[in-house]
């Protein structure tokens, strides 16, 4: 143990001295594994970013929650036979809520956009969401400051509303919005609450640039039939999948469908979601993955080349080690570690400027953050790649027999 | 076995009391180029006894480089047996032999075959970096030893293309000494020399036989034989003349 660790000592000395010696050839060689590992690195890094915002999406859904719609999250069927169902009659939700055994709690939303105004200061492009006073049950919304609407005031229309928190922050720079009044499409709207701060979903759509108005006031402010609508089904976390089955029935019972047609309309759940991310992930970054892998062993390739040369070049100086007393495992000790030592240093290098990059995109473009476990690889990966190029090379060195080498001009 | 072979050597230097260091019995090197055998070694015996100063010399193809290998324990024979200090190594694996080249013999070579990129102390420290586990200080000092045995206190840290060729065999002879080796093997060690610097390494290798060191030179030419006090000439794989030389050269 002592001796190894002392040759490995002397063999670090010998490959730093010739990589010294070989600047300009080092350092060539060494890029092509620095590019192969920040290709990996970033894309590892990319991949894991997606998937953090894909469970902080998938949160805002929530696993006990299903949703009756016109349109499939999963997608599949062909576009223009789901564009010609008919759109979700808002009163099925009461239906469902007699019906089916499985709904603990039934909500109604819709939405649409419109511009916001107080007094000069203008939000504009906001989504309004119209929700029954059970919404809470269904959703992860919170209210940071004042109070949710109740069900009396969704029964008569009451013009109140909940402002996003971005939406708050725009209209009321310096006061207190709480008991203001707004304008919204020509309609004046009391604010009694501010929701909590949620983020983007899936990065894009802004959570927080939304309003909240009862269901019956969107429905008697907004005539037009467009926009989203949908019935949300709160069912027990432990029977999704009955629940889902059970819902199905009911709504086919509701749309009065025969046997034999299909479905024209649309059970979401989370998991729908979650499928189609797992293809889309699987496929893409596995891709992704086995193209930046290739970068490496394009790298690779380029060491155990460079140290085929070293090796020819080296002869002479591999026959006088070992007509000195180098046993075999020195001298394929002294090229492995040759080629370890630039792999790892690339290696290094490599994992260096992917975190940089990584920390650009994630503050300019996309949440991205590079994991421990990704620079473990990183480096495992590189260490690898110099164990896996320099090993050939390592034993063509360490089996030249003595004599003819001390020969070799 | 190892017995008997001991005693056949005491006998075949009768008279005198010295330590008897090489022992080579019935010695073959037999390469078969196609349907042809060559014989490169053709049954060689010989002993050398400890502070013996022997040159081997012979034309080219009369196996004195074959002969050399096998004593510098760089090749195995084809048949026969070799005990160097004691051991036999005839049939060791190349890492058993890489273990008795470190400790036992010290090589100079015709083209001094110092490594071009490090210092002479580097350079002398070589053979105690594979001997394992000699801390880092001592090599030195040892190194250090060896360079100023050959009078080059002052290069150490030169590198071999800022010395001249005299310095650098220098280099290499102090390599040879620095792991205490039981035999000095040097392979034409003037002839990449010119003829004064030549007569210089000579006596450096003079001064190192009368210093206790036993030593092997493999030579063509006959001046430099003389420096040694026996002389074996080999021709066509066999000893022709084994002498001791009464009219030994002094420097």
């Amino acid at each position: 143990m002592k001796q190894r660790r002392y040759f490995f000592k002397e063999n670090l000395k010998i490959a730093l001295a010739e990589l010294w010696a070989n600047k300009m050839r080092s350092l060539l060689t060494a890029t092509g594994i620095v590019i192969g590992i920040i290709a990996v690195t970033l894309m590892s890094t990319l991949i894991a970013g997606v998937d953090g915002l894909f469970e902080k999406s998938m949160a805002f859904l929530g696993k006990d929650v299903v949703y009756i719609e016109k349109w499939p999250w999963g997608g599949g069927e062909e576009w223009w036979t789901i564009r010609n169902r008919p759109e979700i009659d808002m009163d099925l939700a009461d239906k469902i809520a007699d019906w089916s055994d499985y709904a603990l709690s039934v909500a109604k939303e819709r939405g649409r956009g419109a511009d916001l105004s107080y007094k000069e200061m203008k939000s504009e492009g906001i989504f309004v969401n119209g929700v029954t006073a059970n919404y809470l049950d269904v959703s992860t919304v919170e209210v940071e400051y004042g109070r949710w609407f109740t069900e009396p005031e969704d029964r008569t229309y009451s013009q109140v509303i909940l402002l996003g928190y971005e939406v708050a922050k725009a209209l009321f720079p310096n006061e207190d919005p709480l008991g203001k009044e707004v304008h919204m499409g020509g309609q004046r709207y009391l604010v009694i609450g501010i929701l909590a701060q949620m983020g983007k979903f899936m990065g894009l759509q802004n959570m927080d640039t939304r309003v909240v108005i009862p269901f019956n006031t969107f429905e008697k402010n907004f005539h037009s039939r467009w926009g989203m609508r949908r019935i949300a089904v709160k069912v027990p976390a432990d029977h999704v999948d009955e629940a889902i089955e059970d819902l199905r029935g009911t709504m086919r019972i509701l749309r009065q469908l025969k046997p034999n047609e299909p479905d024209n309309f649309a059970v979401n759940q989370q998991q729908a979601f979650e499928q189609q991310y797992a293809m889309i992930k699987y496929s893409i970054g596995g891709v992704g993955l086995v193209i930046t892998a290739l970068s490496l062993l394009v790298g690779g390739i380029g060491i155990a080349n460079i140290m085929f040369v070293s090796v020819k070049e080296r002869t002479r100086e591999i026959g006088v080690r070992k007509a000195l007393g180098a046993k075999k495992r020195h001298i394929k000790g002294q090229f492995l570690i040759e080629a370890v030592v630039i792999t790892g240093v690339a290696g290094i290098v490599g994992l260096l400027i992917a975190a940089g990059l990584s920390w650009l995109i994630d503050e300019y473009i996309f949440p991205a953050s590079m994991s421990f476990f990704v620079a473990f690889m990183a480096i495992f990966l590189s260490v690898f790649v110099g164990v896996l190029a320099g090993w050939t090379p390592a034993r063509q060195a360490a089996n030249l027999d003595p004599i003819e080498s001390l020969r070799y001009e | 076995m190892s017995d008997t072979n001991t005693k056949t050597a005491q006998q075949a230097s009768s008279g005198t009391e010295s330590e008897m260091l090489i022992l080579v019995k019935d010695l073959y090197k037999i390469y078969e180029l196609g349907h042809t055998e060559v014989r490169a070694l053709d049954g060689v015996s010989l002993t050398i006894q400890k502070n013996e100063y022997v040159s081997i010399m012979g034309p080219s193809g009369s196996g004195k480089s074959t002969l050399m290998n096998l004593i510098g324990c760089l090749d195995t024979p084809s048949k026969g047996e070799y005990f160097l200090d004691g051991i036999n190594v005839a049939h060791m694996s190349d890492d058993e032999l890489a273990a008795v080249r470190n400790r036992k013999i010290g090589f100079v070579f015709q083209t001094f075959n110092l490594l071009p990129k490090s210092t002479s102390l580097r350079n002398v420290e070589l053979p105690l970096i594979y001997n394992g586990g000699i801390p880092a200080d001592a090599r030195r000092s040892l190194a250090e030893e060896a360079l100023s045995r050959v009078g080059l206190e002052s290069r150490m840290l030169h590198k071999p293309n800022e010395l001249s060729g005299g310095q650098r065999q220098r280099v290499a002879v102090a390599r040879a000494l620095v792991n205490n080796p039981a035999i000095i093997l040097a392979d034409e060690p003037t002839g990449n020399l010119d003829s004064k610097t030549g007569e210089e390494i000579m006596h450096l290798f003079d001064e190192l036989h009368e210093a206790g060191n036993t030593i092997i030179l493999v030579t063509h030419e006959e001046h430099i034989a003389h420096h040694a006090n026996r002389t074996i000439r080999l021709l066509d794989g066999k000893i022709h003349t084994d002498v001791r030389n009464g009219d030994r050269l002094e420097g």
